[in-house]
């Protein structure tokens, strides 16, 4: 076995791989199927100060190598979250790393959740800072496609709390490390990328879209290619740790985005189809490094070969 | 999760299929109204699971599920021959109540609801009566097996092919009527219409509790992508909130359904 541990400056991990916020629940959905001690890292579903139904429905399509989802943060806000029996209380217990994603209407509502949240951090390794959902209206993905509110969003968030930062980028912008610039100023210890890419479907015989929302986040292996150019992107800009992921099936996958530049993965869609993918992805990571004769998986971090 | 082996995959009539698979582990566990989600193999660069309501299953660990061809997904497991292997997840979901041994089950059920609800009618204590609609007579499915359960099938087209020709729920109050007396249980699995109108009837109260069969396009099956979800009672400002469906249902009580303006 290789040594698959990862240090992310602040974070540091037993091995490189998470779950994507909104593929796993809160954990407790998959806790009948394996050891959540197993993965890196936990990431959970976005939190809000307040419950919020969510958008309409339809709110999923399949598409060829993926998907489309306009799930628009449905959730239980940070109290219930941070007390209910099916949230934090049972991830403490769990003895996973959690990594919690948090997400506001306004600047000052991601400031009173960090905060919320710093208050009771005990068993949380890292807050995410969701600015890059492109399914609500008001919030998410505004804040991630202009510079100003990326900024400010983070540099408010990190007065209130000393745990450490991930921001999570949007795809859906023309320069993408200008935006992992802009975060890493204002604080963030690390970034993650990416999430959905904005996308639509129409059901061509009932003419209507096939998602209430109109427009939904495209994830699966089909935007793969995508998401490897925007790691290299930001691992050319910025020193910050990267966290890549969007359309990761297995090892192989994962090992191309740590050698574009991510120090760790996270594995999101390929979780639909089957619950075992972050543990199979592992195990595809350390298969890669004795074939390869690698000691540590920190080898092959940004270890793509130009000519 | 586990692999189930297909053991048969034959066509019933008009695009409904019956699917065997050998899954003992789950059918053990099975109860009426779970499902099972099968990751159809071959199915390419569709990466998704689909969800199947479980027919039926038996000691021999066969699970049978009855589908139709609406879709890719479909098309390609109509075409798997016996000894394909897939991937299953299951048994999933809350199951239907049984009937306690006092109550007379009414299985209300549209289209290939039937095929939802007939391990119910099989396991069920008391033989009931089932109400089938359906649009036209070739889409009447199962009501051999039912009627071989023990159940008073009456049947109800919209084409008037077969049965009574209308709705389903019109077939309601006449049986309402005649079984006057008797406390009733009410089952319901079908369109999501037809499952408001029912669950609007039982909450007006008098004719006994009932539960109903909810679903929405599916994708974890476990609770964890909030993409299923339908509108359930809550105590809130709203007096509703969203459901998963896979979780916390398919199965729901019919007076936490939230019918205002459905």
């Amino acid at each position: 076995m290789a040594d698959l541990t990862v240090d992310l400056g602040k974070l540091k991990l037993k091995n490189p791989v998470m779950t994507a916020s909104g593929t796993f629940g809160y954990g407790f959905e998959y806790k009948d199927y394996f050891d959540l001690r197993s993965l890196g890292a936990v990431v959970v579903k976005g939190i809000a100060m307040k419950p919020s139904h969510g958008n309409s429905t339809p709110r999923v399509a399949e598409t060829h190598g993926g998907m489309l989802n306009a799930i628009g943060l449905q959730g239980p806000g940070v109290e219930k979250f941070l007390h209910g029996d099916e949230y934090m209380p049972f991830l403490r217990k769990s003895g996973a790393v959690v990594i919690v994603n948090i997400w506001g209407k306004s600047i000052e509502e991601y400031r009173d959740v960090a905060a919320r949240l710093d208050a009771e951090k005990d068993g949380i390794a890292a807050l995410e800072i969701n600015i890059s959902c492109p399914n609500i209206k008001e919030g998410g993905v505004a804040f991630g496609t202009d510079l100003n509110l990326a900024h400010q969003v983070v540099a408010k968030v990190r007065q209130a709390t000393s745990l450490p930062l991930i921001t999570k980028l949007s795809p859906n912008v023309t320069k993408i490390a200008d935006f992992a610039r802009a975060v890493t100023d204002a604080g963030t210890d690390m970034v993650s990328l990416i999430n959905t890419i904005t996308g639509m479907a129409i059901n061509i015989n009932t003419r209507r879209p096939k998602i209430a929302n109109l427009t939904g986040g495209l994830s699966g292996p089909a935007i793969k290619p995508i998401a490897i150019r925007m790691v290299y992107e930001v691992s050319k800009a910025v020193k910050t740790p990267i966290i890549g992921m969007g359309g990761i099936m297995d090892g192989d996958d994962a090992v191309e985005f740590m050698l574009a530049g991510a120090s760790a993965v996270a594995v999101g869609t390929a979780i639909f189809a089957d619950p075992y993918a972050p543990l199979k992805v592992i195990d595809g990571i350390n298969a890669y490094l004795e074939r390869q004769g690698c000691k540590s998986v920190k080898e092959i971090i940004g270890g793509m070969i130009l000519k | 999760m586990t692999t189930g082996e297909i053991v048969s995959n034959t066509i019933l009539h008009d695009g409904y299929y019956k699917v065997e698979f050998f899954a003992p582990e789950i059918c053990a566990k099975t109860q009426p109204g779970q499902f099972v989600h099968v990751k159809i193999a071959n199915l390419r660069d569709r990466i998704l699971r689909r969800p199947f309501s479980i027919s039926d299953v038996n000691e021999n660990g066969i699970l049978t599920v009855i589908y139709k061809v609406v879709g890719e997904g479909t098309e390609v497991l109509a075409g798997l021959p016996a000894g394909t292997v897939c991937d299953l997840m299951g048994p999933l979901g809350k199951p239907f109540s049984l009937p306690g041994e006092n109550e007379l089950p009414v299985i209300v059920a549209g289209g290939y609801g039937s095929a939802a609800t007939y391990l119910l009618a099989k396991r069920s204590p008391v033989k009931g009566v089932l109400l089938l609609g359906a649009r036209s007579e070739a889409d009447l499915i199962l009501t051999d097996k039912f009627a071989a359960a023990g159940f008073d099938v009456r049947l109800a087209t919209q084409d008037g092919s077969q049965g009574h020709k209308g709705l389903v729920t019109e077939l309601i109050p006449p049986l309402l009527q005649e079984k006057s007396g008797q406390k009733i249980r009410f089952y319901g699995c079908g369109p999501m219409p037809m499952l408001i109108a029912l669950s609007k009837m039982l909450q007006k109260g008098g004719f006994g509790g009932g539960e109903v069969s909810l679903d929405h396009l599916m994708c974890c099956g476990v609770g964890a992508c909030f993409a299923c979800v339908v509108k359930i009672k809550a105590d809130n400002e709203d007096g509703w909130r969203y459901a998963r469906t896979c979780k916390e249902g398919p199965v729901f009580t019919a007076d936490d359904v939230y019918t205002d303006g459905e």
